[in-house]
């Protein structure tokens, strides 16, 4: 159990140091801050914000314009 | 040190284009497409899972209420059947299905293609021949007795080699990110793929292989039970709705500071609730204590969370009339907050004196990895699997069915069962109620339990063919009518088709 009881107790120390290692690092790389850049990540200039990106069920005809601004 | 000439192994397994200016974006279309066979095999494979754990799980439940059914047979007896069934779907279904969803949404959120799709490819065939053996031998009677531990110790090996294998296949990819701000997505992934070896090696080697002695060994099982929930599934289920919920509508999350704040409060406080399970047990009363305190401090994410999601979605309710994804990923992030209020309910040492030990907890387990997890699962597969395989789903109809047959069969089966189980520990804290009398109770939920899970059945079934459909579409001839629908992605038509 020595080798094992040292791995166990080594492991419970290890992961809340690189938690509070990952805080310090995300903190220290402006990762907590800039919230507004963070919040635009899932989009890009191919999936932009305002456009709807998952239109499957009920669609409109392709020749109407799609419901409440949603791009087909 | 490595000359300019030789680069070391992580340089040799990055992108080939890894060299050009970071502000540089990969095309969706190729990322999606490097995450085509791997993701598909994980999807595929999880699918196959759910359906051999409906089977599992509709012959168990049935048990419940007709015990002689299939009771001549040792491989069938309820102990082994329900157990089966657990390990089937989650470790089959959910860990898989689970994994595909984190590759895909790691690569698309740090700008690059899945490299050396191979390694990830032979994980999963890991996976799956240590899952069968392990499925095999709870059939056959090798379980261990440990709950969500039950595989025998041959199988386990080989499950905890091929999770090594893609926890450091996520993390070679996040390394080699183009992007290098982090979404709060990204977070919640690289939480979840530290976290579940350090729970599943800790729980084998004191619960398995040099077991620990005593109440020891019940703390280490719900330490372990809990978390698998809690710090596995739970952040990789929160990962896909903080991304599609905002991807499908179009609008940027709430408040990012919020999801943060969610994150970080989640690690703290998860990793202690799972002690409060053994209220009542032979365990120090302090460190249930503690959990219990740990369990209420959940309030604190989980409320976040839901007032994020809620505002995100404010105003755009009406777009689930088109999105199959928005709906599943809707339906899953209520749950979240409706289960894990519950959960702290739970907690309580007055309410878990009644509903421990009771059918309730079964239904809060399902109102949790199925009402949560699988149906954020499901959206985000209705997301991800048109968009590597170029082709858009074959039948509108079965996506309904899908949908209506799980959201329906889910609530009818948790609700019900929660008010069951309930009266059940009332009956059972009652010295003057006869045991077989407190049996009676559960009879009428039980049954219900069984219909409901036909329900669902019906729905994976609905989905299964629609995934096979569309498989067989991308195998097949192109024949798409118009357009793809997939803003932004929209592909060229194959030559020559």
């Amino acid at each position: 159990m020595g080798i094992i009881s040292f791995i166990l107790i080594g492991s419970s120390l290890v992961f809340p140091a690189v938690a509070l290692w990952a805080l310090w690092w995300a903190g220290r790389h402006g990762q907590l801050t800039h919230a507004d850049k963070a919040s635009l990540l899932p989009f890009d200039e191919q999936e932009p914000v305002g456009r709807m990106t998952d239109v499957v069920l009920n669609r409109p005809k392709a020749s109407t314009a799609a419901p409440g601004g949603v791009a087909r | 040190m490595s000359s300019p000439a030789t680069p070391g192994v992580l340089a040799a397994l990055s992108p080939r284009d890894a060299d050009t200016s970071a502000d540089r974006r990969a095309e969706l279309a190729e990322i999606d497409a490097s995450t085509s066979g791997t993701v598909l095999l994980f999807f595929l494979a999880g699918m196959v899972w759910l359906l051999i754990g409906t089977v599992f799980a509709l012959l168990a439940s049935y048990k419940l209420h007709a015990p002689e059914f299939l009771a001549g047979e040792a491989w069938l007896t309820f102990g082994r059947i329900r157990t089966a069934h657990l390990n089937a779907v989650i470790f089959g279904f959910s860990a898989e299905v689970a994994v595909g969803v984190m590759l895909w949404l790691m690569c698309r959120l740090c700008r690059v293609p899945l490299m050396a799709q191979s390694v990830i490819n032979a994980a999963a065939l890991f996976w799956n021949v240590g899952l069968t053996l392990g499925i095999v031998g709870i059939l056959k009677g090798d379980t261990t007795g440990v709950e969500y531990l039950e595989m025998p110790k041959y199988a386990t090996p080989i499950l905890f080699v091929a999770f090594a294998l893609i926890a450091v296949w996520t993390i070679v990819i996040f390394r080699f990110r183009r992007e290098k701000h982090l979404y709060v997505s990204q977070w919640y992934l690289l939480a979840a793929v530290l976290w579940f070896p350090w729970l599943y090696s800790t729980a084998q080697i004191l619960l398995v292989l040099e077991p620990a002695r005593g109440t020891v060994q019940a703390a280490v099982n719900w330490w372990f039970g809990h978390n698998v929930l809690g710090l596995w599934f739970t952040p990789i289920g929160l990962a896909a709705i903080y991304y599609f919920l905002p991807k499908v509508i179009g609008r940027p999350i709430h408040s990012y500071y919020l999801s943060v704040l969610g994150f970080w409060t989640l690690a703290l406080f998860y990793n202690w609730n799972g002690f409060h399970h053994l209220v009542g047990g032979p365990f120090p009363a302090w460190m249930i204590t503690i959990s219990i305190v740990a369990s209420v401090m959940m309030i604190i994410p989980v409320v976040s969370t839901a007032i994020n999601h809620h505002f995100t979605m404010v105003g755009h309710f009406g777009k689930l009339k088109y999105s199959p994804t928005l709906r599943f990923i809707v339906f899953g992030a209520v749950s979240y907050t409706v289960s894990s209020l519950q959960g702290v309910a739970s907690s309580v040492r007055w309410f878990s004196e009644v509903a421990h030990f009771t059918h309730h907890t079964v239904a809060h387990a399902h109102w949790g990895m199925y009402a949560f997890f699988t149906m954020t699962m499901f959206g985000s597969m209705y997301y991800i699997l048109p968009r590597i395989t170029q082709r858009e789903w074959p039948s509108e109809r079965l996506i309904s069915i899908h949908f209506w047959c799980t959201a329906l069969g889910i609530i009818l089966y948790v609700a019900p069962l929660s008010w069951g189980g309930w009266l059940q520990g009332k009956a059972m804290l009652d010295a003057t109620v006869p045991f077989l009398d407190v049996v009676k109770i559960t009879l009428p939920w039980l049954k219900l339990r069984t219909l409901t899970g036909l329900l669902l059945a019906v729905g994976h079934v609905a989905f299964f063919v629609n995934l096979v459909w569309i498989l067989a579409r991308r195998f097949g001839p192109y024949r798409q009518p118009e357009p793809m629908i997939l803003a932004g992605v929209t592909p060229a038509t194959p030559a020559g088709k």
